[in-house]
């Protein structure tokens, strides 16, 4: 059984796992790294979005991503996300707009939301579902996740 | 799946190169089709050789015309691309197509190629640009017509230990227009049922001097289809005459029943899909002309 | 109606919000537990098949300690099932489904269970299989059970049918078809088991019926319920597809066996085959009308697949009978029901339970007869509508509740307008479609209903809620937390819910059928109550007064001379004393059986009734046949909202859901050979997929026997958009398309 050491940056602290490197970024976050906010619903096709990480910087499914190409990248989960106690208006939008049902998706769609918000300060509707179009959800339609990304930008927007 | 598989990781194209001398390593990169594939049992546990470390092959660049796109780029990176938009609008519509955001940020243009999928979105675009694909092997470089790329789905020309290393075609000139349509079973993360492409360019009275029309999902490969081409050569452009040039693509076409849809739906949209993308080219190079 | 309160109907965010935006979130595949061993499910990769022998010495030997375990090693009952035990824990001679459990092998790490199932050898004489449920009532046809392939039949009718048809000016037969689907939750089934030194056994399960779950496991293990406790975590969706034991079964098995903890996830493929789906359904309409729109006939004849197994499949039979004539006064009506095993994967409970196919299909046809009849379709309707005093096929007499459904009408027309002038874009035709529906509340008359929960007032001042009930993430904890705050005049925050634990909670029954908002929240209100009268009595008691001179208000209690005492205080001697401050209460069902009919099967009638309307537009592409929804205004009589954000959230998820069962779900059997089993092939809407508009009305005319006048919201959310979609399609290019889902490709088709 080959193993290889990978070092990366997960969530700001330097990480290191030694593992098979063909191993996905999913299952050495949930396994190893006990950071269960990713999470397996589609069976590792890339097509639900529930495992989305941002990727030095970007948002991708850590189920298509095997671990031995972790070397020196820096991955930022859900865990991430919040400062402290203080948590980020796309977590707190969420929240506040009842974009939250059974919350399965949701750290997925957190990030993905995240990471539109990095890159496009003011997304229009069209922007935000394009930005979540890889995110499903099963519970909520959609709608609440939509206004809740329009009420994150605007706390962003506004300086809070 | 197992893990029990011999994982290098080259830095540059020499390292890749010696890797590939020794070991009949299977290429990956942004895993996308390779994982799900290995998971369905369909590929097979080869040594791995990840590349996606490998930043040379990473690049859309312009060199006298010509343009270049290395292996390694992204989906999200040819959207990105002020160049693309300019040079190849087409190809940069198709990759806005792909998958989702999360799949445009790891798949790669190589990999597309590489998998050779009858519906990579990236290979219409690409056809009518009468794109060349660079192919190395050791020392050894090639080029191949991307129309010559492709010989089966999931199957093409890559010998053992040959990689992709760039995909390059030439701006297009003149009064030119490129539009690409997908037609998919939903909006959001779709694949295509049929996908067509073309490349328009209009001489001094406005008939058509140019035309390149390929479609994907219709037939064993990605395809250029030579009907509608010769079909529309030399003519006046109108909706009409485009309606024609997709009864006439049909001719190029052999479409299949599957999962999303049956060959004769796949027919009777093919025709559509080209006459869509005719109108769109068409009135770009209008406004290309203004 | 009270207008003076202060918690009900707000969007107070749920306070497990924090903990799923965070990622801290423990869904039962989160839990570690030590000592945790794998199991994997071995699978029948035939529809239907003899065992003829299982050879596991190559697995068992392919790593160090592993076990397989077959259906010879289950100690006590060796099938299940909710309503039938037809269900094997682990096929023994037959296996009747793709996908069906031969065995289990259970190994240290994940990866070596999955290898050493690789390696169990199972040898199959494969048997014809029958996959329609038709052609699976024919003669000649493979027999999924011994005892035929009809597993149930309901027939309901009233009035007389033939002269129904005699006095009818025109008459219509239409057949339609609606598919498979697959709940989808986002979380796979799973469990996670441990037996624990004294013997018992805790078993972690995703499921919606704790309860139920406990007694299965005890069955099958063989020992009494009392050494088996079930532990929910936090549950990722289940709309209906977890009231499903197999996974609580299969891993106490496991770890039964081996004296130890022992995990099982499904896969998203062993998801899709071995539970339970929604009923795939074919209906034939006859129905009689008079010129001016009244119905005079109506015959309806279903045959349901419900696959290999039983599950609730019965259950889903009687609900559909029920509501398959329709929210409409019909005198001559006759429902032939079948429900029929089939060698497909098997159906169960699934959000809807039999409505969502019995709407497709009526309010398809009833648009059809509206076209024939040169009417407006919400005219028909409006002719046909339920009044108060009107007796449904079931004889049951609507009451004035029922007058919410006319104005779900009434409101549609006013939609209709507003939604005709809007634009389509270019190149795109709109089209406007409605549906009317009717859900039902509760279990069924003569079937258990009840719900028993309990309050805690803690030493810090907090009341706990022992909830009774799974939490699927629809908000149930929230609406509890809220109806108790509301009732104790407490802030909202004072109010907590326990993690659900069967051998401290009481029993709350099973999330489904749209009952727990109406049966939780009348038992809390109960226990508020009492739990009232028990501070007062704590009170009188430490303070040495009679209770008489105590009040209760607030959070305190307030003696005559004006002092106040906080209910912390006594929650806290009364725990130091041993003997927590507490109440429980159970809420029934009511089934009066002066106005409940007697005379149909146990199960039947539903008593309570919610209605809706949808009203959609779409813009469909004429060339493409492809259809996207681009408007809807939903209707919704809900009796009272209890929390706005999550009534308002069933129903934007039902939508959505609702437009998957219209456009784009299916689970067809591919080649003959594999069912669809990825999310690559079965497709669920994508937030690029969604309506940009969606507009909700609520209607709040109390239920005088709801908590506060609440409802039930759940199932009927998603039952009027699919048929509206239909409806919408026709209008927009005359194309009807009488089998779901309506595909682009069936569109174009039938346009040729």
């Amino acid at each position: 059984m080959t193993t290889m050491q990978v070092n990366m940056i997960v969530n700001g602290r330097s990480t290191t796992v030694v593992t098979e490197p063909s191993r996905t970024l999913l299952e050495v976050l949930r396994e190893d790294l006990r950071l269960t906010g990713v999470k397996d619903a589609c069976g590792g096709e890339g097509e639900c979005g529930a495992c989305t990480v941002l990727l030095n910087g970007l948002p991708v499914n850590s189920c298509l991503v095997m671990i031995g190409q972790m070397e020196g990248c820096e991955i930022e989960t859900i865990e991430g996300l919040s400062k402290g106690d203080q948590p980020d208006p796309v977590q707190k939008a969420f929240i506040e707009e009842g974009a939250v049902q059974c919350g399965y998706c949701t750290p997925g769609a957190v990030m993905a939301s995240k990471a539109l918000l990095d890159k496009n300060p003011d997304p229009d509707d069209e922007e935000i579902r394009a930005a979540l179009a890889g995110n499903l959800c099963r519970c909520t339609g959609y709608s609440k996740m939509i206004s809740a990304v329009h009420r994150a930008a605007e706390e962003l927007k506004n300086g809070n | 799946m197992q893990h029990d598989v011999d994982f290098y990781r080259p830095n540059t194209t020499v390292e890749l190169a010696e890797v590939l001398q020794k070991t009949a390593g299977r290429i990956v990169a942004g895993c996308t089709d390779v994982l799900p594939g290995m998971r369905r049992g369909k590929a097979s546990m080869d040594p791995l050789v990840d590349i996606s470390q490998v930043q040379e092959l990473r690049f859309i660049r312009e060199e006298n015309g010509r343009v270049q796109i290395g292996a390694l780029t992204t989906h999200a990176d040819l959207v990105g691309s002020q160049l693309l938009n300019g040079a190849a609008p087409g190809l940069v519509e198709a990759a806005a197509t792909v998958g989702c955001p999360q799949t445009r940020n790891r798949g790669t243009l190589g990999g597309n190629l590489a998998n050779a999928s009858p519906a990579a979105d990236s290979a219409p675009p690409l056809l009518v640009l009468d794109a060349g694909i660079q192919l190395v092997r050791g020392s050894t470089r090639r080029s191949v017509p991307l129309k010559d790329f492709f010989r089966g789905p999931g199957q093409t020309v890559l010998a053992s230990g040959e990689y992709i290393e760039q995909v390059f075609f030439d701006r297009p000139s003149g009064t030119w227009g490129m539009s690409f349509f997908k037609l998919g079973k939903r909006s959001g993360m779709a694949i295509s049922v049929v996908s067509a492409a073309a490349l328009l360019a209009l001489g001094p009275e406005g008939r058509i001097q140019t035309v390149r029309m390929a479609l994907g999902s219709v037939a064993a490969t990605p395809v250029r289809s030579r009907n509608a081409e010769e079909f529309l050569t030399g003519t006046a452009p109108s909706p009409e005459s485009f309606r024609k040039a997709g009864q006439a693509a049909l001719q190029d076409i052999s479409p299949i029943d599957d999962i999303r849809a049956s060959a004769e739906y796949r027919r009777h949209s093919a025709g559509i899909a080209v006459q869509r993308v005719l109108e769109e080219a068409w009135a770009q190079a209008a406004r290309r002309k203004i | 109606m009270e207008t003076n309160l202060k918690i009900i109907g707000r969007r107070e965010p749920r306070k497990e919000s924090w903990s799923k935006v965070s990622g801290s979130a423990q869904y039962t595949a989160d839990i570690v537990q030590p000592n945790t061993r794998f199991g994997v499910v071995v699978r029948s990769p035939h529809h239907h098949a003899r065992i003829l022998g299982i050879d596991t010495s190559s697995a068992v030997s392919s790593s160090g300690s592993v076990i397989v375990l077959t259906a010879k090693d289950v100690p006590g009952a060796r099938t299940f099932g909710s309503l039938l035990q037809d269900q094997p824990v682990l096929a023994a001679e037959e296996v009747r489904h793709m996908g069906e459990p031969v065995a289990l092998v259970i190994a240290e790490t994940l990866e070596s269970a999955r290898k050493a199932a690789q390696e169990v050898r199972v040898s199959y004489e494969p048997l014809e299989a029958v996959f329609d449920p038709v052609e699976a009532l024919k003669p000649d046809a493979p027999l999924v059970h011994a005892d035929g392939n009809l597993l149930a039949n309901y027939e309901v009718s009233s009035g007389d049918l033939k002269a129904g048809f005699a006095e009818a000016e025109v008459c219509m037969e239409e057949n339609f078809s609606v598919q498979r689907i697959s709940p989808g939750y986002l979380e796979p089934e799973n469990s996670l088991a441990r037996v624990n030194p004294d013997g018992s056994i805790t078993v972690w399960v995703s499921s919606q019926m704790p309860f139920v779950d406990r007694q299965i496991i005890a069955s099958v293990l063989g020992v009494p319920p009392e050494k088996v406790q079930v532990k929910g975590a936090v549950i990722g969706g289940a709309f209906g597809g977890k009231e499903d034991a197999s996974m609580a079964v299969l891993t106490a098995l496991a770890a039964w066996s081996i004296h130890g903890t022992v995990r099982i996830v499904n896969t998203r493929r062993e998801s899709f085959v071995a539970h339970p789906k929604r009923h795939p359904a074919k209906f034939n309409i006859k129905v009689g009308a008079k010129r001016d729109g009244t119905l005079t006939a109506l015959q309806i004849g279903v045959h349901m697949d419900t696959g290999a197994y039983a599950s609730l499949g019965p259950a889903v039979g009687q609900l559909l009978t029920e509501v398959a004539q329709g929210p409409y006064h019909i005198p001559n009506v006759r429902v032939d029901t079948k429900v029929v095993y089939t060698h497909s994967p098997y159906s169960g409970a699934m959000r809807g339970f039999g409505s969502p196919q019995a709407h497709f299909a009526l309010e398809s046809c009833l648009d059809m007869l509206a076209d024939r009849l040169g009417m407006d379709p919400l005219e028909l309707r409006r002719k046909n509508l339920l009044q108060p005093g009107n007796a449904l096929n079931t004889q049951v007499v609507m009451d004035e509740s029922v007058l919410s459904l006319a104005q779900c009408l009434e409101r549609a027309y006013a939609a209709r307008e507003k939604l005709k002038q809007i634009q389509p874009g270019p190149g795109r035709r709109s089209g406007i479609g409605m549906a009317l529906a009717m859900q039902t509340v509760g279990l069924g008359a003569k079937v258990p209903d009840n719900s028993t929960h309990r309050l805690e007032w803690l030493p810090d001042g907090k009341v706990l809620i022992h909830l009774g009930a799974s939490d699927l993430g629809q908000g149930l904890a929230t609406i509890s937390e809220q109806i108790v705050a509301e009732s104790l005049g407490l802030p909202f925050s004072a109010v907590v819910t326990a993690h659900l634990d069967t051998s401290t909670a009481p029993d709350g029954g099973v999330t489904c059928a749209s009952r727990m908002t109406y049966l939780v929240g009348n038992a809390l209100l109960d226990c508020s109550k009492l739990l009232k009268k028990n501070l007062i009595e704590q009170a009188a008691k430490d303070l040495r007064l009679p209770s008489e001179e105590l009040q209760y208000e607030s959070g305190e209690v307030i003696l005559s001379d004006g002092r106040h005492f906080k209910a912390g205080e006594f929650a806290s001697r009364a725990a130091e004393a041993g003997n927590a401050l507490q109440a429980e209460a159970t809420a029934s069902f009511p089934y009066p059986e002066e106005t409940t009919p007697q005379h149909l099967p146990i199960g039947m009638p539903h008593v309570k009734f919610v209605f809706a309307s949808h009203v959609v537009r779409v813009e469909v592409d004429a060339d493409f046949g492809t259809v996207e929804v681009k408007d809807v205004v939903a209707i919704h009589d809900v009796g009272r909202v209890i929390n706005r954000a999550a009534v308002e959230g069933q129903i934007e998820g039902g939508i959505v859901m609702g437009m998957g069962y219209a456009l784009y779900e299916d689970m067809p059997l591919k080649d003959g050979k594999r069912w669809v089993d990825s999310f690559t092939e079965y497709l669920l809407p994508t937030a690029q997929d969604v309506p940009g508009h969606v507009e909700i009305q609520l209607l709040e005319n109390p239920d005088p026997g709801g908590p506060y006048g609440a409802k039930g919201i759940a199932e009927i959310a998603l039952v009027p958009t699919a048929p509206a979609i239909a409806n919408a399609v026709y209008d927009a290019l005359k194309v009807r398309v009488r089998d779901l889902p309506v595909t682009p490709e069936k569109v174009i088709l039938s346009r040729a």
